[in-house]
């Protein structure tokens, strides 16, 4: 796997002012699923991703808790409406403390 | 299961060959001069090893889908091994026996996805045939032609009675359906009928017929890792690259600069001719044999690590053109090794890759089969692989596609890194010349 923790930010090419844009984002990241022994799942710490913050200029636009993994390396994909140009930053917390950030420009 | 009862089908019939040729040379060379032997580098589910189960021989393949759903041996029916000596028994006029057809059991048997379906490359009517393909002709109206039951018979017991080139299996003499089912099969194409006579009913839906169905197929960007997983799977062989091995070496210790400029514009050569192995050599060829005199890295064919890998050095090269030596003496007698094999009918449904993947007249290119649409072979199949296979969740090299491609029509896979699929690749990859490469990519 590669370098766990790295954040890919797609932002679509020749934004209009007043486009719905919508960005995709990757992170690479275990995302332990959930293990069973005699058929119950096993009470422990798993480690996957379980909150997704999402800022513009600093202003928060979403905020997401996830509450189970279902593959690794997740895709987060959100659309919002950008009225000026700026910097769009991602962070994703896992259960076990671990911070993860990326940041993308978008300009029109 | 003792070790002794564990015969290598691929190996069988090698050493047969081997013991000809001794004995005719008398000089005890152990290789065809066509096919230079050799020993399989692959993973053992990707080699096609014969075993015996339960007192049947069963070939070993992989464990996933969709190669788990082919548990059939087709041991008996030719393969593309070059030291393969099996032949298609010739077609041969059979009898259409004297019992009434029913034309309802004919439609169940047409349909029947266990057999055929007929449905996959002729068109019939009725909603419930969906996805139909167009390989074949449209039998919508084929009650209207009016031909003789006992042409219609020999036609799909063994059409190569009256058309020696056609496409369409020997259904007959291969032994997938029984006389008595084909006397019932032809019952049911006789009440296939058109009002006024040849038109057919009136579409409902279009995407049922294949000749009015959309052909459609994007994926999104393939070398964007947020769409394309096997981008992050091939970064992820950074760590390989880097990896000191059990010889206390790292690829990178020799390829300096990284792979962005190590392997920049390597893979456009690749498949090519290597001398020193006297085969011709894909990039997951060369790996296990290259990676295991180096760093000691046991890179299978097949596995995890020899894809990644290769789909990280073929990344170097994108946009770059393809380039591969189709003219030295050696490749050139490849190229046309390959381009035979192109043609060469194999396995139960005496097919070949042409039927499915030339463009010509009752060829299937560019058509559907099922609800697939099949690719012309000439518009290029490889500068995009390895890819991301999404009904599968993997990565499939060129090699799996081809192992894949004539496991369902009846022919045993050969290993993965048989110097015949090298050859095929070869005079695939000739049709890609000059087209810029494109890995991983990303197909249904």
């Amino acid at each position: 796997m590669a370098q766990v923790g790295k954040v890919t930010i797609r932002v679509p090419p020749d934004i209009k002012r007043g486009d719905v844009v919508r960005i995709r984002s990757l992170v690479i990241h275990p995302m332990e699923i959930v293990q069973r022994q005699d058929g119950k799942p096993v009470d422990k710490n798993y480690l996957f991703i379980h909150q997704v913050i999402a800022t513009y200029n600093g202003r928060e636009i979403l905020r997401s808790d996830t509450t189970q993994s279902i593959s690794e390396n997740p895709s987060f994909s959100l659309a919002f409406r950008p009225t000026e140009p700026g910097t769009f930053k991602i962070t994703f917390l896992d259960t076990h403390g671990g911070k993860y950030e990326g940041s993308a420009e978008i300009k029109f | 299961m003792k070790p002794s009862r564990v015969l290598y089908a691929w190996l069988a019939p090698l050493l047969a060959g081997a013991i000809v040729l001794a004995w005719l040379g008398g000089e005890g060379t152990a290789q065809d001069p066509r096919s230079p032997a050799w020993q399989s580098r692959a993973i053992p589910e990707s080699r096609g090893d014969i075993q015996e189960v339960d007192g049947k021989r069963v070939q070993i393949r992989y464990k996933a889908a969709p190669f788990s759903t082919v548990t059939q041996n087709f041991e008996q029916w030719p393969t593309y091994a070059y030291v393969d000596t099996k032949t298609y028994p010739p077609p041969g006029q059979v009898a259409m026996p004297a019992i009434e057809g029913d034309p309802k059991e004919g439609r169940k048997l047409f349909m029947n996805r266990a057999k055929a379906p007929c449905t996959a490359c002729h068109l019939i009517q009725g909603d419930d045939v969906w996805p139909a393909g167009n390989i074949g002709p449209d039998l919508s109206t084929y009650g209207d032609r009016g031909l003789p039951d006992q042409f219609v018979f020999n036609l799909i017991y063994d059409a190569r009675l009256f058309f020696p080139n056609t496409s369409m299996p020997p259904w007959g003499t291969a032994g997938i359906y029984k006389p008595e089912e084909i006397v019932h099969i032809v019952a049911f194409l006789k009440t296939q009928k058109g009002n006024p006579p040849f038109v057919p009913p009136s579409e409902k839906d279009p995407a049922r017929n294949p000749f009015t169905r959309k052909l459609e197929s994007y994926f999104g960007d393939n070398l964007d890792p947020t769409n394309n997983p096997a981008v992050v799977l091939a970064e992820g062989a950074m760590a390989l690259w880097t990896q000191t091995g059990p010889a206390g070496k790292a690829c990178a210790d020799c390829h300096a600069g990284g792979p962005e400029r190590a392997m920049q514009g390597v893979a456009t050569k690749y498949p090519k001719y290597i001398a020193r192995h006297g085969r011709i050599m894909s990039m997951e060829d060369f790996l296990p044999v290259h990676a295991q005199e180096t760093t000691g890295v046991e890179m299978l064919a097949q596995s995890a690590d020899n894809l990644h890998m290769t789909m990280l050095i073929k990344m170097q090269s994108n946009g770059m053109p393809v380039n591969v030596d189709v003219t030295s003496l050696e490749a050139k007698a490849a190229y046309e090794r390959g381009k035979a094999l192109f043609f060469k009918k194999v396995g139960e449904r005496h097919h070949a890759c042409a039927d499915c993947h030339q463009n010509a007249p009752g060829k299937g290119a560019d058509k559907f089969l099922g609800g697939r649409l099949l690719g012309d072979a000439e518009k290029g199949f490889t500068k995009h692989f390895p890819t991301w296979r999404t009904n599968f969740q993997v990565v499939w090299d060129i090699r799996r596609r081809m192992q894949f491609c004539m496991l369902p029509l009846g022919m045993n896979m050969l290993p993965a890194d048989a110097p015949e699929y090298a050859d095929l690749e070869l005079y695939l990859t000739a049709f890609d010349q000059g087209k810029p490469m494109n890995v991983p990519g990303i197909r249904h």
